[in-house]
């Protein structure tokens, strides 16, 4: 019995719906639709992290600029200050591409830090904290 | 018989797929990594691979709407190959008065570039009052003559007294078509319905000349606007020409078997 024999017994239907040229683009329209899923729960735009100084000690009071992404140039956009501890939260990031730096008088500024994101407004934690050159 | 080594026709076969394939995986690993082509020393190896480039191109252009266009104007064209190249693949098994001057006919068309007819294509397009329309987009590729030549191999392999018994049977010429030589041309089909998207997918000039909106653009009109948008685009540049030609690989992964068939059926015929 050959493969074509095979396929010839299957149900219509089977043979309609159940190959490759049907399967393999559901399966790929499946895994775009659970990407927008979990993109439109994780866009509230919220980015947190930490501003340190050279010491490694939470730095409070530290003004965190938020730098946006626009065709060729960033472009500054908010700015919060950190806490007691040192953490801050910026809410309603718009982009995919920024840049955060954070400064206080007295401490300096830090670097800008680059930050990339899979879709606009990902919501994320930033892993190293804003360090501060003065101490 | 004398057996020969099969070993130099293997060690030939991967060194060309290597060749081959060095220039897409050139383009892939530029796409993740962002090197630059001209960087010095090489790396085969991709450094700090990330997926950013792509999502770089998908907000820096209106890419899903380039792509639905794209989609739709392929599956227009593909539909309308299938019907009118297996009427006409059908029509040239048939024996009529003329039929070697046709097929001249079709052969020396084959000779003459599109661009030598792009100027009336426009004004036949503008005078249906199809520009800057799906169907304006497709229309001059509903039809190819390499695929219908494709049809007229497989159908010619079919015997004719298949034919003759469906006549009987009392099916019209229209039914015969569909219901007869379809199912036993699947490879003519496959090899239609990649070629057509293949050429309708990476049309660049056609496009360009008769959409009018930035809404009908396509993808490779999409790729154009987006070079002019971006200075630094080695690494976005390459993922989204990795973006384009994803679906054309993937057709062509799913139906190369069926490709290999229609291309050759017919080839070792006599």
């Amino acid at each position: 019995m050959t493969a074509d024999d095979d396929d010839l017994e299957r149900p219509r239907w089977k043979r309609w719906l159940l190959n490759r040229f049907v399967l393999t683009p559901l399966i790929l329209l499946a895994i775009a639709l659970a990407w927008d899923a979990y993109a439109a729960m994780n866009a509230d735009g919220r980015i947190v992290g930490r501003v340190v100084d050279a010491r490694g000690n939470p730095v409070e009071g530290a003004e965190v600029s938020l730098w946006i992404f626009n065709f060729t140039t960033f472009n500054e956009d908010k700015h919060v200050r950190s806490g007691p501890d040192g953490v801050f939260t910026i809410t309603g990031n718009p982009s995919h591409h920024v840049q955060l730096m954070a400064q206080k008088p007295g401490l300096g500024a830090s670097p800008r830090i680059p930050i990339r994101l899979y879709f606009r407004g990902q919501n994320v934690t930033l892993k190293n904290p804003l360090v501060l050159p003065g101490a | 018989m004398r057996r020969y080594p099969r070993w130099p026709i293997h060690f030939a076969l991967i060194v060309t797929s290597f060749a081959m394939l060095v220039p897409f995986y050139w383009v892939f690993k530029t796409s993740i990594s962002g090197e630059n082509i001209f960087n010095y020393p090489p790396s085969i190896i991709p450094r700090d691979p990330h997926l950013f480039y792509y999502v770089d191109v998908w907000y820096a252009i209106p890419f899903a709407r380039y792509f639905l266009n794209s989609v739709v104007v392929s599956v227009m064209t593909i539909v309308a190959n299938i019907v009118f190249n297996a009427m006409a693949g059908y029509a040239l098994t048939r024996r009529f008065r003329g039929k070697t001057f046709i097929l001249l006919l079709f052969l020396s068309c084959m000779m003459v570039p599109f661009q030598a007819t792009i100027i009336p294509a426009y004004l036949i397009t503008g005078k249906l009052g199809l520009l800057d329309s799906y169907l304006g987009l497709a229309l001059p590729q509903f039809s190819t003559i390499i695929c219908i030549f494709v049809f007229k191999a497989s159908f010619d392999a079919i015997p004719a007294s298949l034919i003759d018994a469906a006549k009987v049977d009392g099916l019209s010429e229209w039914r015969i078509i569909w219901t007869i030589m379809m199912p036993l041309a699947k490879s003519a089909m496959a090899t239609n319905v990649i070629l057509s998207f293949i050429w309708s997918w990476n049309n660049f000039l056609w496009p360009l000349i008769m959409t009018r909106t930035p809404e009908m653009q396509t993808l490779p009109l999409g790729l154009s606007r987006f070079l002019s948008y971006q200075e630094d685009t080695t690494g976005a540049l390459y993922a989204f020409c990795i973006m384009v030609l994803a679906p054309g690989i993937l057709l062509f992964l799913l139906a190369q078997k069926e490709f290999i068939q229609g291309l050759t059926s017919g080839a070792t015929k006599g």
